[in-house]
């Protein structure tokens, strides 16, 4: 507890003077009076020091708080622009050695029209082979079925070879009755010859339109082959873009704590800021206790100057010295008994719950 | 709905921080500059909290609590004192007049709003 004087207050007995009083007696009231306004004074001064070294110290903490708290806040509003800046960098995510740089959506959009693409082609690819696989094998049918009918012809071929031997063997039996008939039937063996050597030719033919086939077979296992390829390459493409994708948040979440930890430093910040500007009412109370205490001084310097008036107008000293001490001891009743303010820094103060 | 304080203090920095620190939290605030304004401002409304000084003109912080306690509306109402003033007796003068708690000035945001959550 800390109280506005520490010297015990120089009250005195009352004067009690006679209506005319001895000299010596007014001297002595007179230094009486002397040594209570000393005391009031010295107390008074013993006040008021404490009280303006401590606003000059209020306000030179509150102003050094202010200040570095300001910087800081200035210092961490810089950061947060800065991070601010990376985040939406690294949201801008360079694709695979190229230049152009985009954003999330185009991103995505990226990944998207891979795959529609590799769809669609790989869909169209699809289709094609299906028909193709569908006519060649329509054509390795109809190949089949035209080898069949060549086995059939060179088998009438050979009966009619054989026909036609026993027709020019009947023919020699019958002698001149036959030799009409032994020429239809050399004719006729030259039909089956020549129709043994068209199989013959037909054959070849075909044969050829199989290898022609296993040809196309062998191109339709290129195209499946580079489909294969194609969506390998896609699949690729697709897993470096997920993967920078993934090393974008990772840098987007780092960067994001970053920005909660320098908002915390912040708000950090604005609580001291908060605390100190409260040094102002903490200031004008102390400023209102001294002039408060400035007014009693001016009251006793009044209280002086009647006596003076007094005297020089003739009043007993006696009286009048008796006035000044009633006047003293009133302005000394009425001065506040405690410091305004009692925490002389700005650190937070205590709180106790009821 | 939200809580609604009443902070009352003639300091317009203190209320001006006060406030700026309640709100801040998601809190409504009404204002008053001494005891006189506050039950003015007090009148038909429902409270959750009421912070005010202590030395203030017109009606000092003490008075005001004591008279917002003879109402049955904010009788039961926590209500914090904030001030300069960390003198025991008067701390007690605070408690017998029906004062929840006594925050000696300056307070730091964070402290204050521990104070209020847990009084609310």
């Amino acid at each position: 507890m800390s109280r506005w004087f520490s010297s015990t207050p120089a009250s005195g007995p009352a004067l009690g003077l006679e209506p005319v009083a001895p000299a010596a007696a007014l001297g002595e009231a007179l230094l009486r009076l002397a040594a209570r306004e000393a005391a009031m004074l010295e107390g008074q001064v013993n006040f008021l020091t404490p009280e303006l070294l401590q606003v000059d110290s209020l306000v030179r903490e509150a102003a050094g708080t202010l200040e570095e708290a300001l910087r800081s806040l200035d210092r961490s509003v810089q950061g947060q622009h800065a991070l601010v800046e990376e985040v939406q960098a690294a949201m801008n995510i360079s694709l695979e050695g190229s230049q152009e740089s985009s954003g999330t959506a185009s991103f995505g959009h990226a990944i998207m029209g891979t795959l529609e693409h590799l769809l669609g082609h790989m869909s169209e690819i699809s289709e094609s082979t299906e028909l193709l696989v569908s006519e060649v094998n329509d054509i390795r049918e109809r190949s089949q079925r035209m080898e069949n009918m060549l086995e059939e012809v060179a088998e009438i071929a050979g009966r009619t070879h054989l026909l036609s031997l026993n027709a020019s063997i009947e023919a020699a039996h019958a002698r001149q009755f036959g030799a009409g008939f032994a020429v239809v039937a050399g004719e006729v063996s030259k039909l089956a010859d020549r129709s043994t050597a068209l199989s013959s030719t037909l054959q070849e033919q075909v044969q050829g339109t199989r290898l022609a086939l296993e040809r196309t077979d062998a191109h339709v296992h290129t195209i499946a082959s580079k489909d294969l390829n194609l969506a390998q390459k896609s699949r690729g493409e697709s897993e470096a873009l997920v993967k920078a994708l993934e090393a974008s948040n990772g840098t987007v979440t780092g960067l994001v704590a970053q920005l909660e930890a320098n908002a915390r430093q912040i708000s950090e910040q604005v609580g001291h800021v908060v605390r100190s500007l409260q040094f102002e009412d903490l200031v004008h109370q102390t400023l209102m206790a001294c002039l408060k205490e400035l007014g009693n001084l001016q009251e006793q310097a009044e209280a002086w100057k009647a006596l003076e008036a007094g005297l020089g107008a003739g009043e007993p000293a006696a009286a009048g010295l008796a006035r000044l001490e009633g006047r003293l001891g009133e302005i000394e009743a009425s001065r506040v008994q405690f410091r305004a303010v009692k925490s002389g820094t700005l650190e937070a103060g205590e709180v106790d719950l009821f | 709905m939200g809580h609604c304080i009443l902070t009352v203090d003639d300091s317009s920095t203190m209320r001006q921080m006060i406030t700026f620190t309640l709100k801040g939290a998601g809190f409504e605030v009404l204002e008053a500059g001494d005891g006189v304004e506050a039950l003015e401002v007090a009148k038909g409304k429902k409270l959750s909290l009421v912070v005010t000084d202590v030395n203030m003109p017109r009606m000092d912080g003490i008075t005001l609590v004591q008279r917002l306690r003879a109402l049955p509306e904010f009788k039961f109402t926590p209500i914090l004192v904030l001030t300069t003033e960390s003198d025991a007796s008067m701390k007690q003068k605070g408690k017998e007049a029906g004062a929840t708690g006594w925050i000696v000035k300056p307070f730091s945001p964070e402290k204050l709003l521990e104070v209020v959550n847990k009084v609310l």
